[in-house]
């Protein structure tokens, strides 16, 4: 059970609309994190992905433990989710 | 099967071509279906800013075209599936598309999939993939704020993408393995960036190996046009060395590729295979731009509505029809 969801994003990124727009579809909710806005969580997000790229799609569950999407991937998005 | 319904139309790929043919078609009450693996908007949506897409005197951002063209098609009724086509089979009367939701039945198919980025090649490229190589300025642009870049390639794309991402960085080293072929606009536009000092030109330079450690990519060795090898540190790299066509999943489909693996189409942008049609970047003689990309789309979405009519293929009906 997904607890809950951040997606690490900028404003230029396409791919990150998609992620989001495929979570609105599925009616979950999600925080945020804009990079543009909020530059000084880059590191956060390229410890949690070991990445350079956005988005970043952190899925916590009830029990806590975490589930990291890098990029916009919905053969690994849909599992997480679901 | 997941469907036995035949849809009237299936589009492979969601780009300017695709939903400007969907546009059409839906407004026609032709029922149909697009399948997109990647961004709705395909790679207009991954465009910063589009200046030369008419009807916007000021440009447009990439994102904001494509969510424009999106809704306007679906306005009409277009449905888009978020899923790749894996492979098309032509059945004769109906087309079989096997795709990551199942398989799906149409009478007419458009291939509208667009290209994707070349890769170097080079040792180091698959290793570093978003550990600090890029092919995506929009998306990894943000990650080299206040650091030094080198970009790849010479044509309107590099030019660009290092344009775009000198938002960021301090510095870009532009390895250009021949001349500058960007268009004239870019190159006066690329020229105010060399003159303050923001992007250096390297011509004749080629890239041989992108090196790095844990911590991502520290610098790019290269050969100039004497074969003596340059080093250029850097913290990213971003690759724009040209596009190849997304028809690897047609090569069980038996429609015809020219030599290099764009599809060959007819007047009417008809492939070998009667019904199936192919319009925008992976056509082959397709000019390459969203603008053009967007009148296939609709060139081809007129054509496929005639030939759903019986029409296309039936010479003496569309004589008829020219009989004012
Ligand atoms: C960096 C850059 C800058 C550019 N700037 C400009 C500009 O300023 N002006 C301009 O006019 N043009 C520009 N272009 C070119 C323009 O983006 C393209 O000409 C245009 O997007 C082509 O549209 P299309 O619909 O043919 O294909 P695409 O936009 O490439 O869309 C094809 C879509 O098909 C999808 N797809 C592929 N295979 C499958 C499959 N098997 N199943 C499902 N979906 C699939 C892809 O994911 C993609 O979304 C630029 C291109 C680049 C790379």
């Amino acid at each position: 059970m997904v607890k809950n969801i951040t997606i690490f994003t900028t404003n230029t990124c396409a791919y990150c609309q998609m992620v989001k727009k495929y979570l609105t579809a599925k009616n979950m909710g999600y925080e945020e994190v804009n990079l543009d806005d909020n530059p000084h969580r880059r590191a956060e997000a390229h410890a949690l992905s070991g990445a350079m790229t956005v988005p970043v799609t952190v899925v916590t569950k009830t029990d806590d433990s975490k589930e990291v999407i890098v990029g916009y991937n919905l053969a690994k998005l849909a599992p997480a989710v679901n | 099967m997941s469907e036995e319904r035949i849809h009237d139309l299936v589009i492979v790929g969601a780009g300017p071509a695709a939903l400007t043919a969907a546009i059409y078609t839906t407004r026609e009450d032709i029922d149909t279906v697009i399948y997109e693996k990647g961004v709705v908007g395909g790679l207009a949506a991954v465009t910063d800013i589009i200046d030369n897409y008419p009807g916007f005197s000021e440009g447009v951002r990439g994102l904001e075209l494509a969510d424009s063209l999106r809704k306007q098609a679906e306005r009409f009724g277009a449905v888009i599936n978020l899923g790749e086509v894996l492979a098309i089979k032509n059945q004769g009367k109906h087309k079989l598309l096997d795709t990551t939701d199942g398989d799906i039945l149409a009478k007419t198919i458009l291939i509208a999939t667009g290209c994707d980025y070349k890769k170097t090649g080079v040792p180091g490229e698959s290793e570093f993939y978003a550990l600090g190589v890029h092919y995506c300025a929009t998306c990894d642009g943000a990650f080299y704020r206040d650091k030094k870049l080198v970009v790849i390639g010479g044509g309107n794309s590099a030019v660009q993408e290092s344009i775009f991402l000198t938002r960021f960085a301090t510095h870009i080293d532009l390895l250009v393995r021949s001349t500058i072929k960007a268009s004239d606009i870019l190159q006066r536009e690329l020229q105010s960036y060399i003159d303050s000092g923001k992007i250096t030109v390297h011509l004749g330079v080629s890239p041989k190996e992108i090196v790095g450690d844990e911590q991502g990519v520290n610098k790019v060795v290269a050969t100039n046009d004497q074969g003596e090898e340059v080093i250029f540190n850097t913290d990213g790299v971003f690759v724009f060395i040209g596009l190849k066509p997304n028809t690897s999943f047609l090569q069980s489909s038996l429609v015809s590729l020219d030599k290099f693996g764009f599809i060959n189409t007819d007047a009417n942008l008809e492939t070998n295979i009667k019904g199936v049609f192919a319009a925008g970047d992976v056509r082959s003689g397709a000019t390459m731009q969203i603008a053009s990309a967007s009148g296939e789309g609709a060139t081809a979405a007129l054509k496929i509505r005639e030939y759903l009519e019986g029409r296309l293929h039936n010479p003496k009906i569309a004589e008829l029809e020219v009989i004012p």
